[in-house]
């Protein structure tokens, strides 16, 4: 089967990823490009005798890059050469659009014009003869509406033909001075406009060319070359589109007048970015707890029932089901939250109202060096870290990615809302008091952070702010849930290995040498034991606290499961007998429940997500024993602040690399240990 | 005068766009051009919101100092 390589091209906001999510349906995929934190979504479908490879580069305003997702784009179209442009332009604003779509005319691939958003242009007023356009550039034309998908069933099959045929647009004719230059420098008939003008205006031999050029039109020669850019873009638009003035009012304006109100517009963000936690706990919670049940009471069990009938030793047994599924599993526990806040996310994004909150809280955020965009990943960071660091990627420079993605993991997320109100509530009078002051420390540290790079690694100029507001629109459910599928599966898909990994090395790390039956005998309590006198500064002395790190860092609240079982080993597992078909009946029925709660939470007007649990009698009563006040405020600070969460650093290893997430936690730990030391000796001087 | 001085809801012309920031590329590839006609929507913090045709810009203050209008 033959694969056509197609690249979806356009400005930002012309509603490429909707058609993508159109053509591509179900195989719909989010990644990085390799080496930069820049999102690619892409997708791949069978069509005819062909394999279409379709790419979403990022969106551009002209093929001259200066931003990461600009050279993208570029390097892609001049270096990888797709097979096939489609050029999405929305309809509205040709005026805009056309530039780009010149300056891929220049390449002379076989180009397919999709002129999207067909249907807002019709209410604005907007008429395009696409016949007379397409007579004009040699191009085919078609006209979608990326919302409903009208129209996109024509784009296959015509980029199927462009490439069988090899159906080349019209060679654009620039000035008669211009082209009579560009013609000298032809040393082949294969040779693009864009290579005869790159050589034009790069190589030193042509300089008495350009020389020529500055003296016949007064200006340098590649201002001559823009000039003539803008001059076909502009003369094309006059050609082709009429525009009747409309005096209905736009929606957007009158969204506007309200959202981007100067006081107003804050007070509905905070709202906004409330009921975004709001309904990402309480819709998420009980499917989390059905995901733990289901982890720990089915797939566990089966596994291991599984491993026995096969004849597997015991080992061997429980390497998979507590390792495997059991560590690997409690990671997935949080996957309906990172869900449900990916799909929410997206319709912020598809919406059109992130920007917003960028322009609207810009004037904020700038002052801490950061640009507007920088907040919603750091809002997030309260939610789970994980989502909150993929979110970076829509930031435009790397040094906004860096700072923002070094902030987020000192935003407190509620796995360590369960550890704070565990110790806050045994050690201390006022645990309400002490849990606000964590999360402030949390945001103090995360702002001293930045500041750090910025005066180090980042200095510079905050660069200038520019941004377009896209109209609002009003995304398909279906294009949500896809893409935020694609999002999950991406984390597991890449995430997944480095998971698996952890989980097993700290499985082994509690359970080696082989036949340990007490934690206390096992490499971590060695390794707890070893590692003890450096906490002793944090008045942690007590090797279990330090071996109880270990398994937590899986995740945070892993700690408290860790402790019961190091402090009071004597508890035994209860033994049930496994009855797959009873089992089965019960996880379907404990699904319903769950779907039914998440429902209801989510109109309920309180959050419930924050209805602390209580912890173990006997637990509390163990660890009251062998803490102090001021050392378990020191633990408290310790772990608020080291990134204690495999999720985040594996995704943090994902999109940055591994050198910054392995330094990185490195810089969290002697972080929270200083914090920690600190916090001990107030606390103690405090006579808690 | 330049855009920065523009009222909110004023609509005019733009003369010249100076500067050489390489951000100004950009900025007429989005359409802030000579000879395109730009309003003014909002002032916020270090930011203007700009109408042109039929879309929605924002540029700093800084930027929009340069850019000549009447």
């Amino acid at each position: 089967m033959k694969s056509v390589r197609v690249a979806l091209v356009g400005n930002p906001n012309v509603g490429k990823t909707s058609l993508l999510n159109h053509l591509a349906g179900t195989n719909l995929k989010v990644g990085n490009w390799p080496g930069v934190t820049v999102e690619k979504r892409e997708g791949r479908v069978k069509f005819q005798d062909y394999q279409i490879e379709l790419v979403d580069l990022p969106g551009i305003y002209t093929l001259e890059p200066l931003s990461e997702e600009e050279w993208i784009a570029y390097n892609y179209i001049t270096q990888e050469k797709p097979d096939v442009v489609v050029n999405v332009v929305e309809t509205p604003n040709l005026q805009r659009d056309f530039l780009l779509t010149v300056e891929l005319l220049e390449l002379e691939i076989p180009t397919l014009l999709v002129l999207n958003m067909s249907d807002e242009a019709q209410k604005l007023g907007v008429e395009v003869n696409d016949r007379w356009l397409s007579e004009l550039l040699g191009v085919r034309v078609l006209r979608t509406n990326g919302r409903t998908g009208k129209g996109v069933k024509a784009i296959l099959p015509n980029v199927v033909e462009l490439y069988t045929l090899k159906e080349k647009p019209k060679p654009l004719r620039y000035s008669k001075e211009l082209e009579e230059v560009l013609e000298k420098l032809r040393e082949s008939a294969q040779e693009s406009k864009s290579e005869l003008l790159r050589k034009l205006l790069q190589e030193r031999q042509n300089l008495h060319y350009r020389e020529f050029l500055k003296n016949t039109f007064g200006k340098e020669a590649h201002e001559v070359v823009k000039d003539q850019r803008y001059a076909t873009a502009h003369g094309l638009y006059r050609e082709v589109v009429k525009e009747r003035p409309l005096t209905s009012k736009d929606i957007t304006d009158s969204l506007d007048r309200v959202l981007l109100h100067p006081a107003l517009g804050i007070a509905l963000f905070f709202l906004v970015m409330f009921m975004l936690f709001k309904v990402s706990f309480d819709f998420s919670a009980p499917f989390m707890d059905w995901v733990e049940g289901f982890i720990n009471g089915f797939v566990a069990p089966l596994v291991s029932m599984g491993l026995v009938s096969l004849g597997a030793g015991p080992w061997v047994e429980r390497l998979f089901s507590e390792a495997l599924v059991g560590g690997v599993g409690f990671v997935l526990t949080f996957l309906p939250l990172v869900g449900v806040m990916y799909f929410l996310l997206s319709v912020l994004e598809f919406s059109g109202y992130l920007p917003r909150v960028a322009f609207l809280m810009d004037r904020f955020m700038h002052r801490l060096g950061l640009h507007g965009k920088s907040l919603v990943p750091l809002l997030l960071g309260f939610g789970c870290n994980v989502p909150a660091i993929v979110a970076t990627r829509t930031l435009e420079t790397r040094r906004d990615k860096l700072i923002v993605i070094s902030m987020i993991p000192f935003m407190s997320c509620p796995a360590r809302l369960v550890v704070f109100s565990f110790f806050a509530t045994l050690f201390f009078q006022n645990p309400a008091v002490v849990i606000f002051s964590l999360y402030m420390l949390g945001v103090f540290v995360a702002l001293l952070t930045a500041l750090l790079l910025r005066h180090t690694a980042f200095r510079g100029e905050l660069y200038h702010f520019v941004m377009e507001l896209p109209p609002y629109r009003l995304p398909t459910l279906r294009l949500l849930l896809r893409v935020s599928w694609a999002y999950v599966r991406d984390f597991l898909y890449r995430a997944g290995t480095l998971i698996f990994g952890a989980s097993v090395f700290i499985w082994l790390l509690l359970n080696l040498p082989p036949g340990v039956k007490d934690p206390s005998e096992s490499v971590a309590a060695q390794v707890g034991k070893a590692v003890a006198p450096l906490f002793k500064p944090l008045g942690l002395d007590d090797w279990r606290v330090a071996t109880s790190l270990i398994p937590a860092f899986l995740a945070r609240e892993i700690v408290l499961s860790s402790m019961g079982t190091i402090y009071s080993p004597q508890v035994e597992k209860e033994e049930k007998e496994f009855d797959l078909l009873g089992a089965m009946k019960e996880q379907a029925v404990s699904l319903g429940v769950a779907a039914k709660d998440a429902v209801l939470n989510t109109f309920k007007p309180v959050p419930t997500a924050f209805e602390v649990e209580e912890g173990e009698e006997s637990l509390r009563q163990v660890v009251a024993k062998s803490l102090s006040p001021p050392a378990a405020l020191a633990f408290m600070v310790f772990l608020l602040l080291y990134t204690s969460c495999l999720g985040t650093v594996a995704v943090m290893w994902r999109e940055v690399g591994r050198s910054f997430a392995l330094l990185f936690l490195a810089y969290s730990f002697v972080v929270g240990w200083l914090a920690g030391f600190v916090a001990y000796g107030v606390g103690k001087a405090l006579g808690l | 005068m330049n855009l920065e001085e523009v009222r909110p809801g004023q609509e005019v012309l733009i003369l010249n766009v100076y500067g050489k920031e390489e951000v100004l590329e950009k900025v007429k590839a989005m359409g802030l051009r000579e000879g395109r006609r730009v309003s003014l929507l909002q002032k916020v913090g270090r930011n203007l919101l700009l109408k042109v045709n039929n879309s929605r810009i924002v540029i700093s203050r800084e930027l929009a100092r340069g850019i000549e209008v009447q």
